[in-house]
């Protein structure tokens, strides 16, 4: 007798099914995000090889409201990416120094302090001189 | 085409069949063994079992003394020759599974610890956390899978023996999983099914605990021996029947009534909450009659208490009765008290064996709870079951494979076809077609759980008992009115449980008649029309003998060897 | 002590008809102690007696009642129908398995994959059978936690990496893998090692850490993976840098 097995239900919008599910698609895609950062750093640098007026062709570009929103939610995401891996961390990468390893929370504190250190120290050799 | 014949048939993937799985594989690696289990091995009831595995570990120790301890447990209706080859044969059982990985608790000098058990004179009981049974299944099963000549069947519910000449030649066997049946040819077959504590309406076993491999060899004419001797654990979770570990008490744990006494001390000064089960259950059932226990809506309970423990003792040494206790009776047992009742957890009867699992029909081996051989007598001590697995297991592995190995041919094909043919024409044409009537498979297995529970409980008596038999003989016919809705062949688990309820209609007679002709008080059988002990007429195990109407009961004398019978005194 | 009824929606898949799971609708009566376990029973015994489904020691350890209770992999016999949203309770068969009949699937693909990764002690030389090996309190607490899995498969429902390609070791078979590892008993850790180090193995693991979440027992399978991920790199890199070095 033939046994008709129903095929695994693999549904192809997992990501949905619950919040934590969705929460890992929007790291994931915070990933392409900081990629797409990239290339409009690129550009920018393009465009200043490009002479004077290309350049600030494209910083009135940046300007336009669409490129402005655009930019708010590549930076939330790109946050959202941050944070969350700082979450994880912990996690990921299980060294024990002590017996007992140091809990998740303690991690993503030390990495969010050195975060906001790394952060302010660029803002100021940036705007620092100014 | 998947083989079909084998060296070695065992039924059951609990301790008892891997450890005889895993002890013919090591003898000979040329043998094929078949490991037939109607659910995943890890899915065993071996993985319920909480508190402990006894053996003799430590210079405070001695054989002697474990033999004393579970002789004088067994109300002296152990074999005392099974009982000295156990106590010497569990130390090495230890430390096999030791280096098999099992994750035993260690004391701080890197040794496997040892906890207090009701019954046990010394600290003697082995464990890993109280998850003992759980981690001996996993390891054993684990380890097993070392093994390629260890062929699994899961998911496979054995339906009969084949016999074959006077032998047993192997089993027949349904494949849930195709709803096919087939004929696996053993030159030896072994039964390790574990208990049938479901013919109880409240009892610690699993679903699955149908006593199978009991009834399979009394129908095929081997008797089952001591099936009286019943053991009620005195604290289990009322509603659920799930179990709280004697190490619970083994611990420090104490029972306490509704008046915040410490009962025990009336009925067991000298042990106290670490008595044997089958007093400390006696003692609760008096405890209830006299109104001292609470109320809940599951009927009377009294309070296990752990407060004193500590949450620290509490997480390293029990944590499971926490997570227990949290989860299904909605309590923290670190501050408050557990309700526990006696509640149906194993039988020391079961098929009659020799000391290496053998039985009366050539090429028939049984182990485990499924067994007597016997040690358990009328009590078992708690943590002597998992070591009996252990020892008499890989025992009788041997013995088998030394038996199958002595047989130069495959048994033939041809009984084993007719076999085959009878089976899936009593199952499939009989018991699947019939169709639903007034008569359902649940309705008959809850009215015999709780005649079993009433008539055949913690205390007995005579017209009780006689009732039980003869509304188990009404039951039987009724039985054959049942009929299924479900008449796929996949995975047909209202057919299973047809099957299931057919052998355990099987064995409740058993317990139950045995139990009415033993006329004393011994162990766990207790008799309040003789409540004494009569060594005179009744130091001897009951054999029941298949018969075409009611069990035929006869007696086999005891072994004695060097304890004589005296007063079972704490 | 039935107060009042629940509704049950469980999925209903008959192998020998073929055709698609479907929904059927049970009310059964309620208790407040009621696990979705018992209504599945309840189902079996007084409603319909079709209603296929496994189960045993209904305390959490035997690990065969698992599936997925309004959407989430959950044992059964574990899950009170108090702790339900309001409605229904919808019983479905675990996902990414192939499904036998109403609520059985089939995961013999996960005995071969624990198969796979040596679930057992490997040692060069046994020593001295009739004596213990010593192991410390500290050693046994190494590897506890991933010694307590109980097969019971909720990790591989919850997997979506597990849902897109089957062939993925996956989070139990892992867990348990690292469990042996971590054994200071053990000497298979290369070879175990060498068969998560591949295109199916522990490298297939996004870190979606839904296994870790779902777990009846906290085994924490997903930290697991991410354990064996280093060690299979830290060896990598010992071997590049250091040819010849010790195999632990």
């Amino acid at each position: 007798m033939t046994v008709h097995e129903y095929p695994a239900r693999r549904r192809r919008v997992w990501w949905l099914r619950n919040r934590r599910y969705l929460a890992f698609q929007l790291r994931e895609a915070g990933g392409v995000v900081c990629a797409l950062y990239g290339l409009i750093l690129l550009n920018m640098l393009i465009q200043l090889r490009d002479g004077e007026s290309a350049y600030a062709a494209f910083l009135n570009l940046l300007r336009t409201p669409p490129m402005l929103y655009l930019n708010v939610v590549l930076f939330a995401l790109v946050l959202w990416h941050a944070l969350t891996w700082f979450m994880l961390i912990g996690k990921a990468q299980p060294i024990q120094f002590t017996r007992e390893p140091l809990p998740w929370k303690v991690v993503f504190g030390i990495n969010v302090l050195l975060w906001i250190g790394v952060s302010g120290a660029v803002v100021y050799l940036i705007f620092g001189g100014m | 085409m998947e083989r079909t014949a084998f060296d070695l048939v065992i039924v059951g993937g609990g301790a008892a069949g891997l450890r005889a799985a895993i002890a013919a594989a090591e003898l000979d690696p040329d043998l094929t063994i078949a490991l037939v289990s109607k659910v995943y091995p890890m899915r065993s009831h071996t993985v319920s079992a909480e508190g402990g595995t006894a053996a003799v570990l430590r210079d405070y120790d001695s054989f002697d003394l474990h033999a004393q301890d579970t002789i004088k447990g067994s109300d002296f209706l152990a074999d005392q020759d099974a009982v000295e080859y156990f106590v010497a044969h569990c130390p090495q059982e230890i430390i096999r599974l030791e280096h098999w990985g099992c994750p035993w608790s260690r004391d701080e000098d890197g040794r496997v610890s040892q906890r207090a058990f009701g019954g046990m004179s010394v600290k003697r009981t082995v464990y890993a956390a109280d998850k003992v049974g759980f981690h001996i299944l996993h390891t054993l099963f684990q380890t097993s899978m070392k093994y390629e000549q260890i062929h699994r069947f899961d998911e496979s519910f054995v339906t009969s023996l084949i016999l074959d000449g006077g032998a047993c030649t192997g089993v027949v066997a349904m494949n849930l999983r195709t709803g096919t049946m087939a004929a696996i040819q053993g030159k030896a077959t072994i039964l390790a099914t574990g208990g049938c504590g479901r013919v109880y309406e409240f009892t610690t076993n699993g679903f699955i605990k149908t006593g199978d491999g009991m009834a399979l060899a009394y129908r095929a004419g081997v008797p089952l021996k001591d099936m009286e001797m019943v053991q009620f654990h005195p604290t289990c979770l009322p509603g659920t029947g799930i179990l709280i570990t004697e190490a619970a008490r083994g611990e420090g744990g104490v029972l306490v009534n509704k008046e915040g006494e410490r009962y025990m001390q009336r009925y067991l000064p000298g042990k106290m909450e670490l008595g044997p089960r089958d007093i400390l259950s006696r003692a609760m059932i008096q405890e209830i009659k006299a109104g001292r226990a609470f109320e809940g809506p599951y009927g009377p309970y009294l309070g296990l208490d752990l407060r004193h423990l500590g949450e620290k003792r509490i997480n390293e040494r029990i944590p499971m009765v926490r997570e227990l206790a949290e989860k299904y009776m909605g309590l923290d047992p670190v501050h408050e008290l557990i309700p526990v009742r006696p509640g149906q957890h194993y039988i020391m009867g079961g098929v009659s064996t020799g000391l290496k699992g053998e039985t009366a029909l050539p090429g028939l081996y049984a182990v485990g709870e499924t067994a007597c051989v016997s040690i358990n007598g009328a009590n078992r001590l708690g943590s002597n079951s998992l070591s009996e697995c252990l020892v008499f297991g890989a025992a009788c592995g041997l013995a088998a494979a030394e038996f199958a190995k002595k047989r130069p041919s495959y048994p033939r094909g041809a009984t084993a076809r007719e076999a085959l043919r009878k089976e899936e024409a009593r199952v499939f044409d009989g018991l699947l077609g019939r169709e639903r009537g007034k008569e359902t498979v649940a309705g008959i297995r809850v009215e015999m759980q709780q005649l079993m529970e009433r008539d055949v409980g913690i205390f007995r008596e005579e017209s009780a008992l006689a009732d039980a038999c003869g509304m188990l003989a009404k039951l039987r016919d009724r039985f054959a009115a049942v009929g299924l809705a479900d008449k796929d062949r996949v995975f047909n688990t209202e057919l299973t449980a047809v099957l299931e309820l057919d052998f355990m209609l099987d064995v409740a007679a058993t317990i139950a008649h045995s139990a009415r002709d033993r006329h004393e008080s011994r162990g766990a059988h207790s008799r309040t029309d003789f409540p004494q002990r009569d060594d005179a007429n009744f130091l001897k195990h009951t054999l029941a003998f298949r018969t075409d109407g009611a069990p035929r009961i006869d007696y086999l004398p005891v072994k004695i060897t060097k304890w004589q019978p005296a007063e079972r005194k704490y | 002590m039935a107060d009042s009824e629940v509704v049950f929606r469980v999925s209903r898949y008959r192998p020998e008809s073929g055709g698609r799971p479907t929904f059927q609708e049970y009310r059964i009566p309620y208790r407040s102690d009621m696990v979705v376990l018992d209504g599945l029973n309840y189902i079996k015994d007084h409603l319909d007696p079709t209603l296929t489904f496994r189960w045993s020691c209904r305390m959490g350890i035997c690990g065969s009642c698992g599936a997925d209770v309004n959407g989430r992999p959950r044992l059964t016999c574990g899950t009170y129908i108090r702790d339900m949203r309001k409605g229904a309770v919808t019983v479905e068969p675990l996902s990414n398995f192939p499904i036998l009949k109403d609520l059985v699937v089939d995961f013999d693909d996960f005995l071969d994959k624990l198969a796979s990764v040596r679930p057992y002690i490997v040692r060069k030389d046994w020593g001295d059978l009739s004596k213990e090996y010593t192991q410390y309190p500290e050693d046994v607490d190494a590897y506890r936690q991933q010694s307590l899995c109980i097969n019971c498969m909720l990790c591989y429902a919850a997997c979506p990496v597990f849902g897109a390609s089957p062939e993925f070791v996956g989070p139990a078979a892992s867990a348990l893998a690292l469990r042996y590892i971590r054994d200071t008993r053990d000497d298979g850790a290369a070879e175990r090692l060498a068969r998560l180090n591949t295109k199916t193995g522990i490298w297939e693991c996004t870190f979606v850490g839904e296994c870790s979440v779902v777990c009846p027992k906290e085994v924490d399978p997903a930290a697991a993976i991410q354990t064996l991920k280093f060690l299979a790199t830290t060896r990598h890199m010992r071997r590049l840098l250091m040819p010849g070095s010790a195999s632990r």
